[in-house]
């Protein structure tokens, strides 16, 4: 899992710099797109490579969460959680589900679409308010899966120091906050007029 | 000055490991504030016993906090809701007039329940066995100082020490996972020049233990290190991965 989300973190570095071309202008997002799509090869071998780990992630994690459902045969009368604010690490599979369903949608409109047109594509889509607001709640979703699991990647590859404690608590915050304020606001952008 | 309370109680009773079990309710009165928890359900089972009932059954032995062998779910936490105490530890003081307190064994596939509150955690022990123990000569006693051993190393493995094997952690994590408890006991030695020599062998041999034990995965939730009575940290469990991969790759 943490292997696979890490992957999955690079390739949103990625393309959080390459829709940061929006803020600018469609053309200008135009014109990296055309530039990506000038090499097929290094498209095709990344499109399939990142396939695959969102395949490997995506059944890793419910596979987990099979098989701890069945470590615990019975669950407790009364469920008392000790951690407060615990609703992101409890909500993983869920928040997931959505990312999941998000990337079906997003990658059947952008992906699978005329790339020689995709800047008007995504104008025409974020014009949509219901479709706009989906993407939204998709990103909060993002937020919340990526303020539990950056951490737990983390302590998962064993980073954990008492002396950067601190600063791996606020990066669990700092690090979704940043993708939801990037990604969110380009369909607010295109909704309210201001995207050109 | 001494308080009295009066208290319901929903306690889990289950006949044998067999039986399907079910809750049943109890009520005390004039319970002292002073009492602690296993001594409040000393009072429940002469009450029963008294009746010509079947008295509750539970875990407990040295009632002092330190043998790791009291442990129940109190109002859904493992060893109730007081931070680091055992459940011997826990005072009725903790409790108002009128509560009602629902006491349930420690769930999880590899604790399967004996008997009322009591459960098997000898997976905890076959843990261990694996692997949680120095089998080398060490030699006598050495000499004062003639291994030096950072403070601040020796600290660590005292406190991954400090665990006393109750499986509160296995109860509270909502995967039913041991890693707390693995990664202690991990730490402890893998830290210490003593467990140097055995030190990837051990890692590769508990964990295996403990995933074939049938406990859950970590998902890092972080319940196991608010429940547990000795404040065993999680940054065991990060130890605890960073000796996996470097046993599995070097």
């Amino acid at each position: 899992m943490a292997c696979s989300g890490l992957c999955l973190l690079l390739f949103l570095c990625s393309h959080a710099a390459g829709n940061a071309t929006l803020f600018i202008s469609t053309s200008l997002f135009q014109s990296y797109a055309d530039q990506l799509h000038s090499h097929p090869l290094i498209v095709s071998v990344f499109s399939k490579g990142l396939f695959l780990v969102f395949a490997i992630h995506i059944v890793t994690g419910v596979l987990l969460f099979l098989q701890n459902r069945k470590a615990r045969p019975r669950n407790y009368k009364v469920r008392t959680r000790a951690i407060k604010n615990s609703q992101a690490s409890g909500s993983m599979i869920y928040s997931g589900l959505l990312i999941c369903l998000f990337v079906l949608i997003h990658t059947a409109a952008v992906s699978f679409g005329d790339h020689g047109r995709i800047g008007v594509t995504i104008a025409e889509m974020f014009g949509s308010f219901l479709l706009s607001m989906f993407y939204i709640l998709a990103f909060i979703a993002l937020a919340v899966h990526l303020s539990h699991g950056f951490w737990s990647m983390l302590q998962t590859f064993g980073i954990s120091h008492p002396n950067y404690t601190t600063f791996i608590h606020r990066l669990s915050y700092v690090v979704p906050l940043f993708f939801l304020l990037l990604f969110g606001t380009i369909p607010l952008l295109f909704l309210f007029g201001t995207g050109n | 000055m001494t308080n009295s309370i009066d208290i319901n109680l929903e306690i889990w009773r289950q006949k044998d490991s067999r039986a399907a079990g079910e809750f049943e309710v109890y009520t005390l009165q004039d319970i002292s504030t002073d009492m602690s928890f296993l001594e409040m359900l000393d009072v429940l089972n002469e009450k029963l016993t008294r009746e010509g009932k079947e008295p509750v059954a539970f875990d407990h032995d040295c009632r002092e906090g330190i043998c790791g062998m009291c442990g129940a779910v109190v109002n859904g936490i493992a060893h109730g809701p007081e931070p680091e105490t055992t459940l011997c530890q826990l005072h009725m003081r903790h409790f108002k007039s009128g509560d009602t307190i629902v006491i349930e064994p420690f769930r999880s596939r590899a604790f399967p329940i004996v008997k009322d509150l009591i459960t098997d955690r000898s997976a905890l022990d076959r843990i261990i066995q694996a692997g949680g123990f120095v089998s080398i000569n060490t030699g006598g006693t050495p000499d004062a100082n003639a291994i030096p051993i950072p403070s601040a190393t020796a600290e660590l493995s005292m406190d991954a020490a400090a665990c006393i094997g109750c499986g509160a952690c296995v109860a509270s994590c909502p995967n039913g996972a041991a890693m707390l408890f693995t990664g202690a006991k991990i730490s402890q030695l893998c830290l210490l020049p003593q467990g140097q020599k055995e030190r990837k062998e051990r890692a590769l041999s508990m964990i295996s233990t403990m995933d074939s034990e049938g406990f859950g995965n970590c998902t890092n939730e972080r319940e196991c290190e608010a429940v547990c009575p000795k404040g065993i940290s999680i940054s065991n469990i990060a130890r605890m991965n960073r000796e996996f991969v470097k046993a599995s790759l070097f």
